[in-house]
């Protein structure tokens, strides 16, 4: 293990976030178990008021998560240097098994517990609290997720150790070698060029047409997925290269570093920002029908369409400039 | 218009020191009339004026405004009931030391997000409507029982509510400042407000203003007395 | 627009609240301050030594070759140089020379270095900032060395170096090959290490491990293993300083912790009234999150600055007594200022978050106190 302050600020925060979900989680059950709308008594009125300390703290645990996720991307960037043969948090991240699926779990449960904020939104707008059992439910399969995520990451840092020989960005996202990273960067990027402005541009229209006249949003929702997915693979082999001015450096993490202006933190912020949001759209359309949200959730998805739809178009200026503005042409390449 | 029916309101339940402060209280207040809760200390006048309110959720019962079911909302909903329809004058003026009289009259509106420019207009037509508008910007330590008194009449006033609740507004008012107040009161109803008080000062209840009298004692009412 | 206005009415009413109890909230600013204050001046100076450290090692060479014998580190044959230059990637090898040497009469060390440029004029010396310093010696004044058979020797200085780092540069002293053998006595043909300069650095553990089977008493030490070692070490430190510094962030959630629950009674006669005039919960809530981010944001910035003040321009004046030790020369280093978002973020997680996760609970009770308590009072 590697005594670094920001390893120890990332995991006390980890181990800080699972505590506030863990006392969540557990008067979560107590609501599941004791919640009577209809009862006027001072233990109901007692579990009402415990929904303001969950969503408070759901809220505060996302809030601190999404600024872990980048402290922690960049801790590892920054750590780089202690590993032979790492450049960057690619090759950090290799250093043990660990380090992938940390990462990967911190997405995913960002964009959940984003979800989870939502429905909560949406559910306390309502004046019967008619997602009370399911947002609950929610918490408890998002609690182990986060558990999880902090003992992958405690394994990740315990497993730290210097001089580590790990294979660097160049190798893993390089088109020679083999492997799901570098079988993404061989990707031809003509046909990877039009899937990502293909979906994008659907993605936004698909957006468009839902904020306008409020139909299709499971179209939307799952026009967006693929957009996220085409996003991260245009990302590592389309775009990255173009901001390296390097046609075989196509590492997704470097673009994190400040010597290309910290333009990652745009890309995936947005990205983020986009996947999240536009997924809260399909996320929201099952309780479209419940009688108490028949007015708020059109318009919750609504402005979270808006918020998909701009973060996108963010990601794909920042994208294009940068093609644009790059040295760089990968045209016949 | 608030009807209630059948309220019961029980503190400590389930513990030995159980009470009920109301108990079994049904009545219906009309609109545009000034009612008078009156009772000794202890007679749950306050406690139903706190549910009459949307302060408290009785423990059993069901209340009725304007001809909406609230017993079962949640505390939120309450609350948007309470800043929208109800003005409140409290005892003890509650007004937020530190702060100017301005601001105080303010404050009710503050969760609703409303421009401060305009937020700022109204209250200072509500200072300047009951005379205080001088000391907008003085701080409440600095204000005469008479003028806090007015300023929190002001605030009770800023979200323009249909009821007007004062608990015990003349406790610590002189008599000449007590009818100035049952004046106000008057003024109030004639422009459509729906004013409820409770006090035993001989002065408010003795007041022409007041259309009717509610006595009550043990959490039960024991007389009404419709003068009109 | 309106939630924007809103967030502006209850930040007000926040601020406001929070400058009504300046005596409770002072004290907690006090301790907050404290607490960042002494957290970032560790890792400023933990990392300003690392940058000075990789600064001055940005120009060494890739790899060092040390001979050991029993161990330890002894001269090592200049002929070595032509065993190690016949290796395939190595594009050249100088022997260098140097070594310390302790001014009893003015109780300093200095770091003797033989310099190229003296080497046609053996009796001068170039000395570093700190030495010119101690001794008061300018350009042209001479400096005595007691060699090691207990002569003098004089040596007159040419010039003195320039500052860019001084913690590097502040107890040096190059002089010339003749004048370094004499004090020192040493033997002809043998130097203090051999350095290496490499076509391409990929090769250097190859390189590495050719030297050491060609000649077995060396050492060859890279330079990227000293940079990680010294990253590591400082590193390393600093997360300990962290960590023995987590009792008084400990002892400071406490505090936090009490203040935010010990509400006074005008505190909840303010929050009931809120409350009974059509404040919810939540907005209650938010204007305790802007309370607590307000004394967060005073404290953090008031705290960072005091740090950064400490160590970039009082030179970590009250760390100085466990910093110093090993040479006398160092009281006047300043270090090359420098700050990122790394560092704020650390900090950040390592104060504020749980500041406000301490505060959470305390707060949600005091948000959902009874609205009737204004009335029942």
């Amino acid at each position: 293990m590697i005594f670094h302050p920001a390893i120890i600020a990332l995991s006390a925060g980890s181990l800080l976030v699972s505590l506030m979900l863990l006392y969540s989680a557990f008067h979560g059950i107590r609501i599941l178990r004791n919640w009577d709308m209809g009862s006027g008594s001072e233990s109901q009125l007692q579990l009402e008021r415990r929904t303001y300390l969950i969503s408070t703290l759901v809220a505060c645990a996302l809030g601190f998560q999404l600024l872990s996720l980048f402290l922690f991307i960049h801790t590892v960037d920054c750590m780089s240097g202690l590993f032979v043969g790492a450049m960057c948090a690619a090759g950090s991240l290799k250093v043990n098994p660990f380090g992938y699926p940390a990462i990967v779990l911190r997405v995913i449960n960002s964009i959940l517990a984003g979800q989870w904020l939502m429905i909560n939104h949406a559910d306390n707008k309502a004046f019967d609290y008619p997602l009370i059992r399911k947002k609950y439910g929610m918490l408890l399969v998002i609690m182990p997720l986060i558990v999880a995520e902090t003992a992958i990451q405690g394994a990740y840092f315990m497993g730290l150790k210097p001089e580590v020989i790990t294979s660097c960005c160049g190798v893993l996202f390089s088109a020679d070698s083999e492997g799901w990273a570098s079988g993404m960067a061989a990707l031809p990027p003509v046909p990877v060029a039009i899937a990502f402005y293909g979906f994008m541009a659907a993605t936004i229209s698909a957006g468009i047409l839902f904020y306008t006249r409020g139909v299709g949003p499971y179209l939307f929702a799952g026009l967006n997925l693929c957009a996220a997915t085409a996003c991260v693979i245009a990302l590592i082999c389309l775009i990255s290269p173009y901001f390296y001015e390097s046609p075989t450096h196509h590492c997704p993490f470097c673009i994190l570093q400040g010597e290309y202006r910290y333009v990652g933190y745009a890309f995936y912020l947005t990205l983020l920002a986009g996947a999240a949001a536009g997924l809260g759209v399909g996320t929201l359309t099952p309780f479209q029908g419940v009688e108490s949200l028949k007015r708020i959730i059109p318009e919750l998805q609504r402005t979270l369409a808006l918020v998909s739809i701009l973060s996108y178009s963010g990601f794909v200026v920042v994208a294009v400039s940068g093609i644009l503005f790059s040295n760089l042409r990968l045209t016949g390449y | 218009m608030i009807e209630i029916k059948n309220i019961r309101k029980v503190f400590n339940a389930g513990k030995t020191n159980e009470f009920a402060a109301i108990d079994g209280v049904s009545l219906q207040v009309d609109s545009d009339r000034i009612t008078v809760f009156k009772g000794p200390s202890g007679s749950g006048k306050t406690t139903l004026l706190s549910i009459l309110g949307c302060m408290v959720r009785p423990t059993s019962g069901r209340i009725e405004v304007n001809g909406r079911e609230i017993t079962s909302l949640p505390e939120q909903f309450l609350a948007e009931i309470r800043r929208s329809g109800f003005g409140f004058i409290f005892q003890q003026y509650n007004l937020i030391r530190g702060m100017t009289a301005l601001e105080n009259v303010m404050i009710p509106s503050y969760p609703t997000g409303e421009r401060r420019s305009s937020l700022k207009k109204r209250a200072v037509e509500l200072l300047d409507l009951f005379n205080v508008s001088h000391k907008a910007g003085s701080r409440v330590e600095e204000l005469s029982g008479g003028e806090a008194q007015r300023v929190t009449i002001a605030r009770a006033l800023m979200n323009n509510p249909r009821f007007v609740i004062a608990d015990e507004p003349t406790a610590h008012l002189d008599t000449k400042l007590s009818r100035e107040f049952m004046d106000i009161m008057l003024g109030l109803k004639t422009e459509g407000k729906t004013i409820l008080i409770a006090s035993h000062d001989p002065v408010v209840c003795d007041s022409i203003a007041v259309d009717r009298l509610v006595g009550m004692r043990d959490g039960r009412i024991t007389t009404v007395d419709d003068r009109r | 627009m309106t939630f924007i206005q809103k967030q502006r009415n209850i930040l007000d009413v926040a601020l406001c609240s929070l400058l009504r109890r300046k005596g409770k909230n002072l004290s907690l600013v006090v301790a907050y301050v404290f607490v960042i204050f002494l957290l970032s001046s560790v890792m400023f100076i933990t990392d300003a030594l690392k940058r000075e450290a990789s600064f001055v090692l940005k120009d060494t060479p890739e790899m060092v070759v040390q001979r050991l014998v029993a161990g330890r580190h002894e001269l090592v044959p200049t002929a070595y140089a032509k065993v190690i230059g016949k290796i395939k990637g190595v594009q050249s090898v100088s022997a260098r020379l140097w070594g310390y040497y302790y001014d009893a009469t003015n109780g300093a060390n200095y770091t003797l270095i033989v310099h190229q440029d003296l080497i046609t004029s053996p009796g001068s010396i170039m000395v570093g900032r700190g030495v010119a310093r101690h001794l008061s010696a300018g350009e042209n004044g001479t400096i005595p060395f007691k060699a090691c058979d207990g002569s003098y020797l004089f040596l007159e200085i040419r010039s003195v170096l320039p500052s860019e780092s001084e913690l590097v540069s502040a107890d040096l002293v190059l002089m010339s090959e003749l004048d370094f053998r004499r004090l020192f006595q040493m033997p002809e043909g043998y130097a203090t290490d051999l350095v290496l300069r490499v076509r391409n650095v990929r090769e250097l553990s190859t390189i590495a491990a050719k030297v050491v089977q060609l000649l077995p008493d060396t050492r060859p030490v890279s330079r990227d293993e000293i940079l990680r070692t010294y990253d590591a070490v400082f590193s390393w430190r600093s997360g300990l300083v962290i960590v023995i510094f987590a009792g008084a962030l400990c002892a400071f959630l406490i505090l936090a912790w009490d203040k935010a629950t010990g509400l006074s009674a005008e505190e909840k006669r303010e929050i009931g009234l809120l409350k009974a005039v059509g404040w919810e919960t939540s907005d209650v809530l938010l204007m305790k999150f802007w309370e607590g981010m307000a004394v967060s944001l005073v404290s953090f910035l008031t705290g960072i600055i005091l740090a950064y003040l400490h160590i970039f321009f009082t030179s970590a004046s009250l760390f100085e007594p466990a910093l110093k030790g090993w040479s006398v020369l160092y009281p006047d280093f300043r270090l090359t200022p420098f700050i990122d978002g790394q560092h704020a973020a650390t900090l950040f997680f390592l104060t504020v978050v749980p500041y406000t996760a301490a505060t959470i609970v305390p707060s949600w009770r005091t948000a959902t106190m009874d609205p009737d308590s204004v009335m029942r009072s």
